[in-house]
């Protein structure tokens, strides 16, 4: 790791307008929950807010936006060059940046999607769905990293992912859990809270999460290694 | 050396003497070229991949419920034209969310705007016609699938009569779902002119918002206030096109139905932000090329 990166990457994500963004989903998944907790009189009203749109939805896109804030724009704009000449090793760029993406993730997307759990009733399945967070959340930023550091569509991709694969591919063929990051944070939820479902099985969803996580901060170090330059297509 | 003159040698350059062709043909060059490229066509191969794997993407589904249609004789679709397309919002908002940024930030980014508004072409003129372009693209790419199930269909035995009038509505509120889709990705993508920016405020704005939408629907449903659910169905294009296509017969399914007057209430919501749209794009174009 490289303090400076990791103050530039900071600087990086939170000194833009697209910060805000980041912040608005999980405050407005919050706000919502809370309408839908004041006006609904069934008290279990609220809890699709986490299991159809928190988990599913604000979590991942807070990390798509994380990492690519960390390295998209210099990648976009080809000033990557500059940091690439410095005698850092790639690998430590990786990490530098992945570490920040992964932060900015947990703090406010797994922090959003507790406290609308939080709201929406709490107890121990507020616990379960902030586990399986911190878990996708974390494989989450490193799949989105080694993305933005392979193609210049990392977001494009990594909503094809999200939204087609995890979404919509995932509501039609249960198979597609075994190879779904969301779902095996939540079978680690499952774990603490039995109120969440398990999809798949608890070895292969810590395992899965732990060789994606691995493998992408590896991978985009790799990829920064062997860096061409292309034109705006 | 004071008797050196210069000389400017007549190398036979002419001017241009043919005729001239008006803003239409500007216009319709644009539009065109924009069509085109919306779907990375005349453009490198790799800008190709994505339009075209969307659409793949949207179309298949299609092929197979035809093909189950041929199979097991149906007396009707088994999920209809509006019904299918809401089934797919996801891939038709992607590919709207990923190509405005195509038509509309780059020319603003790098500031070849300003090489367009050289030529005889005013700043609102060149916001409508990249409007026009990103429409059309998202209603070719609504109208394939839909199509497909329409002659699919047709061949498989339904009856003419039936399908032929479901078929057409369904299409005209393609038409207004494609103007307000490209609308709203248009004028998003003239604001944020990072591409990932625009991509991710757009999903926000269309599947996140539809989503919320939908859970107070069914929440709605579940306790039985409807005017909530309405109401609420006017945040989001897919609920306003899968309201009107149940309301209007269009092969539809909506979780709240409209009574009384709401399907006028919401085919004016989709003008009117439709409408708003195109004008703040307009607006945002004059700003940008007078700078």
């Amino acid at each position: 790791m490289n303090g400076t990166i990791l103050k530039l990457a900071a600087q990086a994500l939170l000194g833009r307008r697209r910060f805000w963004l980041l912040v608005a989903l999980p405050l407005a998944l919050i706000g919502l929950t809370v309408l839908i907790r004041a006006l609904s009189s069934d008290p279990d009203a609220a809890w699709p807010m986490v299991s159809f749109l928190g988990f599913p939805l604000v979590l991942p896109l807070v990390a798509i936006l994380a990492a690519s804030s960390v390295l998209g724009p210099e990648v976009d704009d080809g000033s990557i060059v500059y940091l690439l000449a410095k005698p850092v090793s790639r690998h430590a760029v990786a990490i530098s940046k992945w570490v920040v993406a992964w932060a900015a993730t947990l703090v406010v997307g797994s922090l959003g999607v507790l406290v609308a759990a939080l709201v929406a009733g709490g107890g121990s399945e507020a616990a379960g769905w902030l586990v399986a967070a911190l878990v996708a959340g974390t494989t989450y930023s490193a799949l989105f990293l080694a993305l933005s550091a392979f193609t210049r569509h990392a977001v494009v991709v990594g909503l094809i992912f999200v939204l087609i694969w995890e979404g919509l591919a995932g509501g039609f063929l249960s198979g597609v859990a075994w190879l779904s990051i969301g779902q095996w944070g939540i079978q680690v939820g499952h774990a603490v809270s039995s109120e969440l479902d398990a999809p798949v099985n608890l070895p292969w969803a810590l395992l899965a999460s732990l060789v994606v996580t691995v493998g992408g901060v590896w991978f985009a170090g790799d990829r920064l290694r062997s860096f061409a330059l292309t034109g705006d297509e | 050396m004071s008797d050196r003159s210069g000389v400017i040698h007549d190398i036979g350059y002419r001017g241009y003497d043919g005729p001239r062709e008006g803003t239409r043909s500007l216009v319709l060059s644009l539009y065109v070229t924009g069509l085109r490229h919306a779907f990375g066509l005349g453009r490198s191969g790799r800008s190709k991949v994505l339009p075209f794997l969307l659409l793949g993407l949207g179309t298949l589904p299609a092929v197979i419920v035809v093909g189950v249609v041929t199979f097991i004789n149906f007396g009707s679709l088994p999920v209809s034209y509006a019904a299918y397309l809401s089934q797919i919002q996801m891939l038709v908002t992607l590919f709207a969310a990923a190509q405005a940024p195509v038509l509309v930030s780059r020319d603003l980014r790098h500031r070849s705007i300003v090489l367009y508004l050289a030529r005889p072409l005013s700043p609102a003129l060149f916001a409508v016609t990249r409007w026009a372009s990103l429409a059309s693209a998202i209603l070719l790419f609504t109208v394939l699938p839909t199509l497909v199930l329409y002659v699919g269909g047709l061949l498989a035995g339904l009856d003419f009569g039936d399908e032929t009038p479901i078929f057409l509505r369904s299409l005209a509120l393609q038409v207004v779902l494609a103007a307000v889709l490209a609308g709203i990705t248009g004028l998003i993508s003239a604001w944020a002119l990072r591409r990932g920016f625009a991509v991710v405020a757009s999903i926000v704005v269309l599947i996140v918002v539809a989503g919320v939408v939908r859970i107070i629907q069914e929440i709605c449903s579940y306790e039985d206030i409807s005017t909530v659910g309405e109401l609420a169905g006017l945040f989001s294009p897919w609920t306003l096109h899968n309201g009107l296509a149940v309301a209007w017969d269009a092969g539809g399914r909506a979780v709240v139905e409209l009574h009384d007057a709401w399907p006028v209430v919401y085919l004016a919501t989709a003008l009117v932000v439709w409408a708003a749209c195109v004008a703040l794009l307009v607006r945002r174009f004059v700003k940008v090329g007078s700078r």
